[in-house]
């Protein structure tokens, strides 16, 4: 009842003031400062709903008339202050005084970013820009090439995959759109590092985590690479491009709600080998054929993305033995086919799925000596995820998936022939939350369940981490997680009498980001658990398999990247400390592994000059030595090989809007590089066992290439493809 | 790389104020009050103006267009990082109100394209590959929906012709077109009151300067 007759009061008062003020105009006036006191010039004043209002001056005042009455909304807006807003009758409008807070809501508000690295054009975690991956010069557009100037990352020539904080590379997983990827890598002799398999261009966004990711990534220990597709390519186009090494052919089209891209590539290393041989003795230089299309369709609420690769190479030559002075020949035919569909939209307002599958065959034809290896791998993966989003604070993933592998080899020698294999299926199930609590804190928590039928074996792994904001542009976050990863095929073939491996990721990371540089340093401590062990030389049939392996990893990241301080020039720096060691495979003792060395530096710098239309790139990278076991000393990787180091240089010369001649040359200043040491079977007369050193198949790559884009309006190029 | 795009900023279009005030719509007033103030240089107080009508007329896409174009245009001539970011964001803000009430509109994607182009000019090493293709495509859109209208001639023509001497190419091809756009000026009908309706004093001085 009192609130009724309040209401009626108001009712009556503003009656009266509407038939008294109906035709008289009211003015409206006051300052608007900043909290500190200092006026703000140009800000938005005016009466919500209506055309009245005014900019405040120099002197933050502002003063206008009105003929609305009554109670109104003032509302006052200004770029990078929160919009204040005030309910009051006109009349009381007078020499307001009102102060505007800083905005610190959505730029601002704190990041998960413990164990993170993301390449986007977006997200201000951003490390890298999507560009980089082609304008690096130790990459040689291979995104791998990229990452591995990030810390956490060690210096591993003669393999080119991923090593991740003293794991190996078979404890990282690519993953394409949220499918995994089987078969990420080309095929390539023991001494040329691999490069990734699907071309660079076609992915806008690249996460590389070093530890600590979501529990929507299952069967990994170290480390995972996220890819994503282009979601619509910005022209149609063809493009032709010739290279040293090979050619290519590519064209987009695009329709009302669809595109496709198709691009082919041939590659044949002969000419080049004629031209500049290198250590290996080639009866066939490497040749491959490749295809991928890449096919989008827009729907209403979501899209559908179908991504397919094919592939096939081979090659044929002598490897330098220390046992044997002819050396062994060794050949390879490969044949890689890899598809991936997936869609992702909104279900409802706060609902959104993202589901997906991928399947891949992969058929190697390994020629050793007088022996025959076929390996036949057939891969599929099925995945579905639903988020909800319950308020801006609280957000919730669940999703489950599928692994499916079925692996065999055949193994043909003059004396006998085997088949073995194995069949794998992991079911997966994983829920995760984003709690915000506040812009300076946040917190993600998960777990992952995991059932493996080779095993019948249940895994549950919690992962956690949470971030809060020190200051205006930095911030510290906490990450924790297990993780487990089934061995890989080269100890189930023999094996599945085991169990699957284990990581435990403890992190802490520090971020700085302004003004475009980004620092970041993040200290980290990995526990393996439930390594396998074997008993003989190499993992074989006869072996004696156990889970009874561990080790540990811990160290130092750094990265700083600047593309503000000097003009047209933008660099970054990583550093890396490693201490890790393990005991598994056959490690009589527990060692520090060869693929792990203890520092690591990147140096990465772009140059762009105008007055050339050129851009010029420097890489340095840098690893310090390496174990391996000498045997004509007492102990196991006792010794250590000499420093890594490599200079790369590449120079992207625009000739045309639509036509770019590119020069790289790898380890321009030809350091001889070292990755280890062979030692005979049997030592020799004098009772000495000789070595070989291990060498790249050559110092030095050099690439020419000539890009040429054809676009209806002749402006598109591809740079970005380089 | 800045010294392809020659600035856009006489593509603004000020309407007439002829008629008397009293037969105005309040929305009529205000729009003619914010071309008003600027065209005497106070484009800001026109940009804050035109937010205003933007929250009185909510389906309406010129007043977020207006907003958007001010603000693009204004970057043009701006050094400093902070503030080319907080204008250029503020007016793909409004650029996409715009788009959303309006759509497949060739003016839009004109001013679309200039967007882009601001972030170019600024930093021709950051933005210059990145956003290239965008602004191709952005201008050959246009010219599919509108091959008629002198603004998305004009914008389109520039464009390459930036392009053209930024690889010291000859421009002499290009200036047919800009005469072409001039052309247009003079017949392009507008669909309605206040749509955009200027840029022919702009296209005569880019023929004067680059074609003699």
């Amino acid at each position: 009842m009192n609130q009724f007759k309040h209401h009626f009061f108001i009712f009556m008062f503003l009656s009266i003031a509407i038939t008294s003020e109906a035709f008289s105009q009211q003015t409206i006036s006051g300052t608007v400062t900043q909290v500190n006191g200092l006026p703000i010039s140009g800000a938005n004043v005016y009466l919500d709903g209506t055309y009245d209002g005014d900019s405040t001056n120099e002197l933050g005042s502002f003063s206008f008339e009105t003929t609305e009455t009554g109670v109104q909304t003032l509302s006052i807006s200004f770029v990078s202050y929160e919009t204040f807003m005030m309910a009051a009758s006109v009349n009381d409008m007078n020499d307001l005084s009102i102060q505007l807070k800083e905005d610190v809501n959505s730029l601002d508000t704190v990041v998960i970013t413990a164990g993170t690295f993301e390449a986007s054009d977006n997200s201000k975690v951003s490390v890298l820009k999507p560009l980089d991956v082609v304008t690096t010069a130790s990459a040689l557009g291979d995104f791998v090439g990229a990452i591995q100037t990030l810390p956490g990352t060690t210096t591993v020539a003669e393999d080119g995959r991923l090593f991740v904080r003293g794991g190996d590379a078979g404890e990282t997983q690519i993953y394409i759109d949220g499918i995994r990827v089987f078969t990420p890598y080309s095929p390539t002799t023991n001494n040329t590092p691999t490069r990734g398999r699907y071309s660079p261009f076609l992915f806008d966004g690249i996460t590389f985590s070093t530890g600590g990711y979501s529990a929507e990534y299952g069967q990994a220990l170290s480390s995972v690479l996220l890819l994503s597709t282009v979601d619509e390519p910005d022209q149609e186009k063809t493009e032709i491009s010739l290279m040293t090494v090979g050619g290519g052919l590519g064209n987009t089209q695009k329709w009302e709600k669809s595109s496709l891209s198709v691009n082919a590539s041939y590659i044949n290393l002969a000419p080049y080998i004629a031209l500049l041989p290198d250590r290996n003795n080639w009866q066939k230089p490497y040749e491959t054929i490749s295809g991928e299309a890449v096919f989008r369709q827009h729907f209403e609420k979501g899209i559908l993305k179908i991504y397919s690769a094919f592939d096939t190479s081979n090659f044929q030559l002598d490897y330098e033995d220390i046992n044997d002075p002819e050396g062994v020949n060794f050949s390879l035919k490969n044949n890689n086919f890899y598809s991936n569909a997936s869609y992702s939209g909104d279900l409802s307002s706060s609902w959104k799925i993202q589901t997906g599958g991928s399947f891949t065959t992969a058929k190697d034809k390994i020629g050793i000596g007088n022996d025959n290896i076929i390996d036949t791998e057939n891969s599929a993966h099925l995945k579905l995820k639903l988020k909800k989003r319950f308020s801006n604070r609280y957000k919730l993933n669940i999703g489950v998936d599928q692994l499916i592998t079925d692996f065999e080899e055949e193994y043909v020698s003059e004396t006998f022939s085997e088949s073995y294999g194995f069949n794998n299926n992991i079911s997966g199930i994983f829920a995760e939350g984003d709690i915000i609590f506040s812009r300076k804190f946040a917190m993600k928590v998960g777990a992952r369940g995991e059932y493996s039928g080779l095993f019948d074996e249940y895994t549950v792994s919690p992962r956690v981490s949470i971030a809060y904001k020190t200051g205006k542009s930095s911030q510290l976050s906490l990450a924790y997680g297990d993780f487990y990863q089934q061995p890989g095929s080269e100890i189930l073939k023999f094996e599945t009498d085991l169990k699957a491996r284990k990581t435990q990721h403890y992190i802490l990371n520090y971020q700085y980001s302004a003004n475009n540089r980004i620092f970041r340093a993040e200290a980290y401590r990995k526990q393996y658990n439930g390594l396998i062990t074997y008993n003989t030389p190499t993992p074989e049939f006869s072996s004696n398999y156990t889970n009874n392996g561990d080790g540990y990893a811990q160290g130092i990241d750094l990265f700083f990247r600047d593309d503000e301080s000097i003009k047209n020039i933008d660099y970054w720096v990583s550093y890396s400390f490693l201490d890790t060691k393990r005991k598994y495979q056959n490690f009589p003792i527990e060692a520090t592994p060869s693929f792990a060395n203890t520092h690591n530096l990147s140096v990465v710098a772009k140059y762009w000059i105008e007055d050339w239309k050129s851009q010029i790139g420097f890489s340095y990278n840098y690893g310090s030595s390496r174990t391996y076991t000498d045997l004509n000393r007492p102990g196991f990787l006792q010794d250590k090989t000499k420093d890594y180091n490599s200079l790369s240089l590449n120079w992207a010369y625009l000739l045309s809007q639509q036509q770019i001649l590119y020069f790289s040359i790898n380890n321009a200043l030809g350091f001889t590089n070292v990755n280890g040491y062979q030692y005979a079977d049997a030592p020799n007369t004098n009772g000495v066992y000789n070595r070989r050193a291990l060498l790249p198949a050559a110092d030095q790559f050099f690439f020419v290439g000539f890009f040429w884009s054809i676009s209806d309006d002749g402006t598109d190029n591809q740079l970005d493809k380089l | 790389m800045k010294k392809i795009v020659i600035i856009l900023i006489a593509i603004i279009s000020f309407q007439g104020i002829s008629q008397s005030s009293e037969t105005k719509t309040k929305y009529q007033q205000g729009m003619l009050k914010a071309f008003d103030l600027w065209q005497n240089n106070q484009s800001l107080e026109a940009a804050n103006m035109f937010e205003r009508i933007a929250i009185a007329e909510p389906d309406n896409w010129l007043p977020p267009f207006y907003i958007a174009q001010i603000n693009v245009f204004n970057s043009f001539s701006e050094k400093d990082k902070t503030t080319v970011t907080a204008q250029l964001g503020k007016a793909r803000d409004f650029l996409n109100d715009a788009m959303a009430l309006s759509k497949d509109n060739p003016e839009i994607m004109v001013l679309e394209a200039q967007w882009y182009t601001a972030w170019v000019v600024f930093d021709g090493m950051q933005y210059g590959m990145k956003y290239s293709p965008k602004i191709a495509e952005l201008y050959q859109k246009a010219m599919q929906l509108a091959p008629e209208n002198p603004r998305v001639v004009l914008g389109n023509t520039e464009w390459q012709m930036g392009s053209a001497q930024f690889f010291g190419q000859p421009v002499d091809k290009y200036c047919p077109e800009i005469e072409r756009a001039i052309a247009l000026f003079d017949t392009f009908e507008p669909e309605g009151e206040f749509y955009p309706r200027g840029g022919k004093d702009y296209a005569e001085s880019v023929l004067a300067k680059t074609c003699k």
